[in-house]
């Protein structure tokens, strides 16, 4: 091949590129397979099975040969197809499927063995031991059936995504689809118009046929010019619209830097909400099975007009085309109009027609090739039977055109048969809103084309109630087609049907044999149709010749199932901008910089980040910072952030009654400046969350979930406002993040928010266990003081606007410093929280009841709630299991969360387990290890020993029943 | 008056304001934000937006339900102002909630920042328009005063992951 004049490429612009190290030049406008071929380059791969020498076959996004890695270091892209990489100044790229080089493949020795690699290879061959398939046989068969290989370095491009809404999208640009983007737009509709290639147009680029006299692609300039110019038009190159999902959505992924050598932005999502849509994604043309057709010099017809005519690039040395229908002429008169000698048009149509002047034999076929990395001649046999090797350098082979019709059957649609243009037309049930125009309709000649997206568009226009405004469409004509389709020419060699995997004709029969005559087992069997391509170029051959071979028609066969991608998507597209520290959103309490200036060490839970502990000089392991943080606050006073707790305020007239139904236990009954502790039940009696609730006024409630649940908690309870109550006034909204809340923990927890609280009476008289208020701290700032206790201590928390928050810590730690305050992170909750006996996640895990949990009286009977009628049932309520403390018979031993309870004399098996071991932590106050847990008729068992066994980490120790409550039993520390 | 120090959500003492791109993000901490809801039988104490409409002062959240907004009183009790002239409403303090940052810059460069962040047809925050939505899986609240600028209000815990967002994205407009 060779560059010539004429062409849509810029030579104003060259450009350097290296393929395979060697430097080469093109232009812009070029592709990189287009300016490979200027270059002289044919070949440009290797097969996936045979490592066959391969070529470019076509000039689009369903090209199945030209796979080459892309771009070097962390950038390197590979499988991408030569005929879709825009071609740049600097492009680097590498062949791939090869070893040591594309010139010479060690590896193609797999072809001498391919009689051997047939249809179902894999499965037949590597059936035993099956150990071996994972850890010797895949590795192996991937290594040497490859594509191209991964950098392993992460992807150092950005990505981004976006959102757009739109009356209509049209998919594609060709005369289809700019008809249909004119007429819509010119009427007035907001169009978004999507185009796969670089450059608007489709086939209008790469034919020589006129409208109204001139070039067509000079209308699709013009056109294009005009649509720029609307408002109301989105125009996006470069852009595949890759699945057709639920409500008129689709997925499309702009390629907007692939064409540069940096950018800002290499690739966006785009997910489009269309009322209407219009697919003009025009056609694919379809190879011809013939013996040796994968050779390198083997092209389809159309794409050797595509080089010719759209990138100036001709054919060098002798040309032949086989067709059997009249558009692989065109590809004869363009080629003698440029001054290429045509050895002949060989077309296995006994009346094949002639439009020019050039050589037609008629009724024949070819039948054999030669040339290992080149194409160097071809075998004709004659209508009589006569066989001839004819000298060749290129040749043009016309199947027929297959609709891109991928689109329109992602919602399932069964594509339907069109005996006229012998090939798949969109059918059954298209995606809502969905029409489909032009090539992609069976109707590709030009005047057609035109003719149909303008008429899609109007009714797509009719449909979203808009009037059509007349637009002007140029006068064009429709080239003659005449198919008469020739699937696959019989004969002793390799005919391929699927050049991407390797699959020839013989590999359909095999499985036909083998009855794997059903299209979605002859892909599994044989791979056909998988890959990077699927099998666009193959599919509806492979399905001619399964019809055939069964003497089924070819709508009887059927297709295999179109999904989304219609053709491959980068991961790194799909996961957005944002795969490392902001894949998704954090959330810091107000006092995460204080923390993070005291070198806290934070734990993730859910989205929050929360002060775990926080290490003091010396402390060389975080029990020890753990230990002194919960034993300061038994002795003194600790300070922890406690922000992170869901808050729902409540109001309304009716709060009181809502609150009754939401949890478990009473809430209306609760007096104003009061708080009670409270438990909710999911509609099936299980436990899911606690808190407390406190009454600020008769109609005003601040309800605080646990951190995880605070979004859920929520969510039931606006669904149980909005769905289940709505006769009840009453108004919820968070408030979580406007408070800043601080855990004030410990006998000197009273001295120290007296220093702070204004004009303040913490007495037990004036403020007693369980009270609330509304206060000012600092000198007049508006806060809220609650006494609660989660350590078990005297304690409060006290909550202060969020900008406050950091302010009040660093405040009370001042105020504090003679009263030994220390602040406390979360695994101090923790372990005061288990020395004291109180539920959380652990056991809130979903599978629990309140009566397990010990707060059975919590369920009232005195009124109706969310889940009280379900807790009563009998499978729950006879579970005897309930929450017991566990304390160690050996001091040294550790409880494990996890283990499993029997008792001493039973063997352990699952069925004889009595329960399981919830939280366990070091107890700093006891001095040795504690854990909570559910263990069968635990209430009673008290002072028992049995055995808690660790299968899963090895390990058994004997534990003590005894009271959850490890620390004052009786209450009186945080009352008094 | 309180001698505590507030800080902003970022953590500092100063609002945040960076410029990105065409755009420039400021954090405002003056707005004081109370959420009104209507009770039963109640009428609204003053015209308030319509559904997916905002004004200065106001932004529809829900049926019968406002986010109130007041510049320059964050320092005040808002809420409590409200619920004095809003007898028969549940109004709940906000303001400390939510992180509260402007995009202004030319109306171009606003709607390509709109449609890289939030799924939203372009009416929905034409000038004069606000609505509840998400942007990064962070639930916010959108506002289009004028069409140069932009509001975007997010949970305050989140504001170090919305500016990311906003940031990175007003980075690649021009």
């Amino acid at each position: 091949m060779k560059r010539i004049d004429g062409g849509l490429i810029d030579r104003s612009q060259p450009m350097n590129f290296r393929f395979d190290g060697r430097r080469y030049s093109g232009f812009a406008g070029d592709t990189l397979a287009s300016a490979l071929l200027a270059n002289g380059v044919t070949l440009m791969g290797r097969s996936f099975k045979y490592h066959r020498p391969r070529g470019v076959m076509t000039a689009g996004s369903e090209e199945p040969n030209a796979l080459v890695e892309l771009r070097d270091g962390a950038r390197r892209e590979p499988n991408t197809r030569a005929t879709m990489a825009e071609l740049f100044d600097g492009l680097t790229a590498t062949s791939q499927n090869r070893w040591p080089t594309l010139g010479f493949d060690a590896l193609a020795v797999n072809d001498l063995f391919a009689p051997f690699l047939t249809a179902g290879f894999y499965y037949k061959t590597f059936m035993w031991p099956q150990a071996f398939w994972e850890k010797i046989y895949e590795p192996i068969i991937r290594r040497a059936a490859g594509l191209g290989s991964l950098s392993m370095l992460p992807d150092p491009d950005a990505y981004d995504r976006g959102y757009l809404h739109c009356d209509l999208l049209v998919i594609g640009s060709g005369a289809a689809g700019l008809a249909a983007a004119l007429t819509a737009a010119t009427a007035g509709a907001e169009v978004v118009l999507a185009e796969e290639d670089f450059r608007l147009g489709g086939r209008m680029l790469a034919e020589t046929e006129r409208l109204d006299g001139t070039p067509a692609h000079e209308w699709v300039a013009e056109t294009e010019a005009a649509l720029r110019g609307m408002p109301n038009v989105r125009i996006l190159p470069r852009t595949t619209v890759f699945g057709a999902y639920d409500h008129g959505i689709f997925g499309a992924v702009e390629r907007v830097g692939d064409h540069l050598e940096r950018a800002a932005v290499r690739q966006r999502i785009w997910r489009i909400t269309a009322r209407r849509s219009i697919l003009a994604a025009g056609a694919i043309e379809r190879p011809i099975a013939f013996a040796g057709n994968d050779r390198p010099g083997v092209m389809l017809a159309g794409a050797v007009r595509t080089y010719l005519n759209r990138y100036a690039v001709a054919p060098e040395g002798r040309v032949a085309v086989f067709t059997s229908s009249d558009d692989g002429h065109r590809t004869a008169l363009d080629l003698i109009a440029t001054g290429v000698p045509v050895l002949a048009v060989i077309d296995p149509r006994e009346d094949a027609p002639r439009f020019g002047d050039y050589t037609v034999m008629a009724g024949a076929t070819v039948t054999g090739t030669i040339g290992r990395k080149a194409l160097k001649a071809i075998e004709v046999t004659a209508a009589d039977g006569s066989a001839d090797w004819l000298e060749c350098r290129t040749l043009a082979v016309s199947g027929g055109w297959n609709p891109t019709l991928h689109l329109s059957a992602h919602h399932r649609g069964k594509p339907a048969w069109d005996d006229t243009i012998h090939a798949f037309v969109p059918g059954g049930e298209l995606p809502p809103g969905m029409s489909v125009a032009g090539g992609a309709a069976g109707k590709g000649g030009l005047a057609s084309a035109l003719a149909d997206g303008a008429d899609k568009a109007k009714q797509a226009l009719k449909a979203l109630g808009i009037r059509a405004k007349r637009v002007d469409l140029p006068g064009a004509e429709d080239a003659p087609a005449a198919l008469s389709p020739v699937w696959h020419i019989p004969g002793k060699g390799r005919a391929w049907v699927d050049f991407q995997n390797d699959v020839t004709v013989k590999d359909i029969a095999l499985a036909q044999r083998e009855n794997m005559v059903s299209v979605e087992h002859l892909k599994r069997w044989t791979t056909l149709g998988m890959a990077t391509d699927q099998g666009k170029t193959a599919n509806v051959t492979a399905l001619a010749v399964m019809a055939e071979l069964t003497g089924k028609t070819i709508p009887e066969t059927g297709t295999t199932t179109y999904r989304p991608p219609f053709s491959p998507v980068s991961l790194g597209a799909l996961a957005g901008g944002d795969p490392g520290k902001h894949f998704r959103p954090t959330r810091l309490t107000p006092t995460h910089h204080w923390a993070e200036a005291r070198g806290a060490v934070f734990v993730e839970a859910g989205q929050w980040l929360r002060a775990q502990y926080f290490p003091q000089p010396g402390e060389t392991h975080w029990r020890e910072s753990v230990d002194r943080e919960a034993k300061a606050v038994r002795a003194g006073v600790g300070l922890c952030d406690v922000t992170t707790l869901g808050k729902i305020d409540v109001q309304g007239p009716d709060a009181g009654a809502f609150l009754d139904r939401v949890y478990s236990n009473g809430m209306a009954s609760l007096a104003v400046g009061r708080v009670r502790y409270g438990l909710m039940l999911r509609e099936d009696g299980i436990a899911y969350d606690d808190g407390t609730c406190a009454r600020l006024a008769e109609d005003h409630y601040v309800v605080t979930t646990t951190t995880a649940n605070a979004g859920l908690v929520y969510r039931n309870m606006e669904f149980a406002r909005q769905g289940l109550f709505p006769d009840l006034d009453v108004q919820i909204v968070s408030s979580t993040d406007a408070w800043a809340q601080i855990a004030v923990a410990g006998p000197k927890s009273r001295d120290l928010l007296t220093r702070i609280v204004d004009d303040a009476d913490l007495s037990n008289e004036a403020f007693s266990f369980m009270a609330c208020a509304a206060v000012t701290v600092a000198n007049g700032l508006r806060a809220r003081l609650f006494r609660i206790s989660f350590s078990g201590e005297l304690a409060y928390e006290i909550a202060v606007p969020a900008r406050y928050g950091a302010a009040l810590m660093a405040r009370l730690m001042e105020l504090g410093a003679d009263l030994g305050v220390t602040p406390y992170g979360t695994e101090a909750l923790g372990v005061l929280r288990i020395e004291k006996g109180h539920a959380a996640g652990s056991e809130l895990n979903g599978q629990t009841t309140a009566a397990m949990l010990g707060l059975g009286r919590m369920v009232s009977t005195k009124k109706d709630s969310i889940g009280a009628v379900l807790s009563r049932r009998e499978a729950l309520a006879a579970d005897t299991r309930r929450l017991v403390g566990l304390s160690p018979i050996d001091p040294e031993a550790r409880v494990v969360p996890g283990a499993h309870l029997f008792a001493e004399t039973a063997e352990r098996r699952i069925d004889t387990s009595e329960g399981w071991i919830t939280s366990a932590c070091h107890s700093p106050h006891l001095g040795h290890s504690i854990g909570l847990g559910f263990l069968a008729d635990g209430a009673a068992r008290m002072g028992e020993i049995v055995v808690a066994d660790n299968p899963v980490e090895g390990g058994q120790i004997r534990v003590k029943v005894v009271s959850p409550h490890f620390i004052d039993p009786e209450g009186g520390r945080q009352r008094d | 008056m309180t001698d505590l120090t507030p800080t902003t959500a970022f953590g500092v003492s100063a609002p945040r304001d960076e410029r990105h791109g065409a755009l420039t993000l400021s954090e405002r901490t003056d707005i004081a934000l109370a959420t009104l809801a209507l009770r039963a039988g109640t009428e609204p104490p003053t015209a308030l937006p319509e559904p997916g409409e905002a004004t200065d002062a106001a932004v529809w959240l829900a049926p019968g339900q406002w986010m109130l907004m007041a510049p320059g009183e964050a320092e005040t009790d808002f809420a409590a102002r409200v619920a004095a002239t809003a007898p028969g409403c549940s109004v709940t303090e906000q303001t400390d909630g939510w992180v509260i940052v402007d995009i202004d810059g030319p109306a171009a460069a606003i709607e390509t920042l709109r449609e890289r962040l939030v799924n939203l047809p372009p009416s929905a925050l034409a000038p004069g328009r606000g609505t509840r939505t998400v942007l990064h899986h962070v639930g916010i609240i959108a506002i289009r005063p004028a069409p140069d600028r932009l509001t975007i209000m997010a949970m305050r815990s989140y504001a170090g992951s919305l500016w990311h967002a906003l940031a990175t994205a007003a980075d690649r407009t021009t």
